[in-house]
Formats: structure tokens, C-alpha cells, sequence
């Protein structure tokens, strides 16, 4: 039997594959530029203590406290490094895509197997910046928009074109988030909105 | 208009409408607390005066001793100057004078707010003496700048093992900022126009130098 999926999901499928080469290299060139400017920012400190980052705004919206904790060295080294490695290898191929290339399924899967790390770190630094260092650092959080951008449809495009395994059972079950794909994406960037409007409502209850 | 634009559609909207309401119903009661505040500044007891109980004291005399007060801008260049001769004071005469601080940040100075802020947040911690010192030590790093030293102030916090979350979260509260206010609106009744300002037991001096401050104390010890 021939599994055909819903008009609905095609369209979602092949907006997805159109759309993904132009998305990863909108994503990576935007978190190269924020990782590069949050190395260049760190550099700095390092040379003199008292320089205050651009992104220092006040207390709360500020690099300067965030850069200088331990979880901005996660790995011992400033985390801005792995973010200028992997945006520039996601841009570049993000690109190629864009201009048409066909990627390898292992390709894919190692895309898959980046992204997938990287949002699990982004998160990590989501909930250590809200609750632990109590400040939100501007270019962290360009940093946190792309990667969950990029690995949403990342994984539905791995999805879609089954370079996921999808075992046939949960082929529905598969596509339906492809299908929502938008509704993920804003689901995803609300709940991290009123996670932040809460851990700082005091704060923004004093802005004018 | 497919579902899934829909749907995202009507989730930022409810998003959206709920932020405004719970914005609406945060400054509605912010504007009745602050009608409150003004409301009890101006009911407290009536007449200025130059040292108040939750006035921030350096050094603590005993019961009866003169009460040297000074308003301070922590970024005016004259303030930097008498901090020296301030703290020779307080050698001088320790354990027979009182001497507070009370803030009176000019408008013309760019951090002197922020700094203002920073000690009254130390000061929550117990460290308003080190702050402040820190303050005037440091005034010609940071003093005269056109932009925020919020952040350098919040080293001198970490480097005097200040509770960091707690120090930010005070130098954000509004009440924090209040509270240096009221310091600067008493002062205008007093008839402060600039800074430093001292005053012994309740009387505008001007000392122009330390023998003569001192001289004024060992006065008022009689």
C-alpha cells in the first residue's frame, strides 16, 4: 500500500526543502556575526578588566556579568569558539543548499547530530543565564533565536525526507509536526518569552 | 491562511494580549504605589532634617555626640577631595563622633546615580562603608564618563563578595532608587545646592581644611 501523506504535509514538506538552505545560512551567518562579536567582546575583557562590553546595557540586559561566569567557559575554553566553528560550517552549507546542492544522508545525520547538540547547550545556558546569573546577555540571546531556529527545521527537513528512520507505525506521528512547523516554532519561542518575562518580571516592571 | 499559520497566528496574539493585561495591571498598581510613596514623604514629619534614622552612618558616636553629616555625589570631584580628609576625620575622633552619608547625586554627572545605586545596594549587604570608599578610590577612573559604569561598580560589588544576584536585583529596585531620592529631595529643603555639603548638628559648614573641620568638631565636643 502506497503511504500517501496528507496534502497538507506535502506542502509543509516541500516548503521545508526549499526553504532550509536559506534558513541554516541566514541562522549560521547571524550566529557567526553574534559568536565572533562575543569573542572579540571577551578578548577584551581578558586585556583589561575593566572594559564594559557594547552589550553592557544595565544590569540585567548585560554581557559583562554573563561573560565572565564559569558557564560562559562550559567546556573550559569561552563557549563564542564552538559557536564560530559550528555557525560557519552550518553557513557554509547552508549556502550550498541554498544554491542547490544535494547533501549525503550522513551528512544530514551529522547536521542532525550538530544541531541537536547545540540546542541542548543553548538551553543549558537559557536556564543557567535566567536562574543562576540572573542577567540576559543580548548577543547570547541572537545566539539561543538561531540555534532553535535552525535545529527545528533542521530536524523537520530530517523528518520530512525520512533521513530520520521513521519506523512506518509513527509515520503519521512524524508528520505532524511537519506539518505545524510554524506552530512549533512559536509554541517553542513563547514559552522561553514568558520564562524570561517571569524570571525578570521585577525588572521590567521598572522599565518607563 | 493554512492551519499552521493560523494557529501560530492566534498563539502569538493570546501571547501578545496576555503581556499587555499583565503590563496593564503591573503599572496600574505601580502608579498607586508610587502615589503612596510621594503621599508618606510628604506626611514625614514635616520640618528637614540633616540626619535621619535610616540615614547611613560611617562612624558611630555616643549618645549626644555631634553628628557630622555629609551629601555626597559619588562622581563630584569635590566630594573626591574631601573623602581624604573625611576619613582622617573619622580616625581622628572615632568612637566620639557620629558621621553619616547621605546622597545627593547631580543630575550633571552621569553615574552619579548609578553609583549612588551601587552603595545603597552594597549598603543592603552591610558594605556600604567599603563601597563607598571604593567609590571616591577609584572616582578618577570612572569619574567625568558619558557612559554607564554600572558595570565596572558591579566588579567593585564581586570584589567585595557582594551576593550578586541580590545586588543586581537591588540595584533594578525601584525602591532602591527612592531611597537615594528621598536622601536628595531632604536635602533641597535643606537648602543644599551642590556638593559637599556638611553640616554639624543641623548647621551648614564649610570647612577648607582639615584643621578647621576639626576645629568645629572639637567645638561641638566642647
Amino acid at each position: 500500500m502506497q503511504p500517501s501523506a496528507s496534502p497538507d504535509t506535502e506542502r509543509s514538506a516541500a516548503f521545508i526543502a526549499r526553504a532550509i538552505g536559506p534558513i541554516l545560512a541566514v541562522c549560521g551567518g547571524v550566529g557567526l556575526l553574534a559568536a565572533f562579536t562575543l569573542a572579540i567582546e571577551k578578548f577584551k575583557i581578558v586585556e583589561d578588566p575593566t572594559y564594559i562590553p557594547t552589550c553592557s546595557i544595565n544590569p540585567i540586559l548585560s554581557c559583562g556579568s554573563v561573560m565572565t561566569t564559569e558557564q560562559a567557559e562550559a567546556f573550559g575554553f569561552p563557549n563564542p569558539l564552538l559557536g564560530i566553528a559550528g555557525f560557519a560550517a552550518l553557513g557554509a552549507l547552508g549556502v550550498a543548499l541554498a544554491s542547490g546542492a544535494r547533501l549525503a544522508r550522513w551528512l544530514w545525520l551529522a547536521i542532525q547530530a550538530g544541531l541537536t547538540f547545540a540546542v541542548v547547550f543553548v538551553h543549558w545556558l537559557f536556564f543557567q543565564s535566567l536562574y543562576e546569573i540572573e542577567a540576559l546577555c543580548p548577543y547570547c540571546m541572537v545566539v539561543w533565536v538561531v540555534t532553535i531556529v535552525a535545529f527545528v527545521y533542521g530536524t523537520l527537513h530530517n523528518l520530512a525526507q525520512r533521513n530520520l528512520p521513521v519506523p512506518s507505525g509513527a509515520r503519521g506521528a512524524a508528520d505532524l509536526p511537519v506539518r505545524y512547523h510554524g506552530v512549533i516554532l512559536t509554541l517553542w519561542f513563547a514559552a522561553l518569552v514568558l520564562l524570561i518575562g517571569e524570571a525578570f518580571w521585577d525588572y521590567w516592571r521598572t522599565l518607563p | 491562511m493554512t492551519r499552521n499559520s493560523k494557529i501560530s497566528i492566534i498563539v502569538v496574539a493570546v501571547l501578545v494580549l496576555g503581556a499587555a493585561v499583565a503590563i496593564g495591571l503591573g503599572s496600574s498598581s505601580d502608579d498607586g504605589g508610587s502615589e503612596g510613596s510621594e503621599a508618606t514623604a510628604a506626611s514625614s514629619d514635616g520640618a528637614a532634617q540633616t540626619l535621619r534614622p535610616d540615614s547611613h552612618l560611617l562612624s558611630k558616636g555616643p549618645e549626644g555626640a555631634p553628628e557630622l553629616v555629609e551629601f555626597l555625589d559619588f562622581e563630584c570631584e569635590g566630594c573626591g577631595a574631601l573623602y581624604p580628609i573625611m576619613e582622617e576625620l573619622r580616625e581622628r575622633y572615632d568612637g566620639e563622633i557620629t558621621v553619616a552619608i547621605r546622597y545627593f547625586p547631580n543630575e550633571s554627572h552621569f553615574n552619579a546615580m548609578n553609583a549612588a545605586l551601587a552603595v545603597e545596594a552594597a549598603a543592603r549587604q552591610g558594605e556600604l562603608e567599603a563601597m563607598y570608599e571604593k567609590m571616591f578610590e577609584t572616582q578618577e577612573e570612572w569619574g567625568e564618563a558619558g557612559e554607564s559604569k554600572a558595570a565596572l561598580f558591579e566588579s567593585f560589588a564581586k570584589e567585595l563578595g557582594l551576593d550578586m544576584a541580590q545586588y543586581r536585583r537591588d540595584v533594578a529596585d525601584p525602591s532602591t532608587e527612592a531611597r537615594v531620592k528621598k536622601d536628595f529631595e531632604e536635602a533641597l529643603e535643606l537648602g543644599v545646592e551642590g556638593t559637599p555639603a556638611l553640616f554639624l548638628d543641623g548647621e551648614p559648614l564649610q570647612p577648607e581644611s582639615l584643621e578647621q573641620l576639626s576645629a568645629e568638631v572639637d567645638a561641638a565636643l566642647g
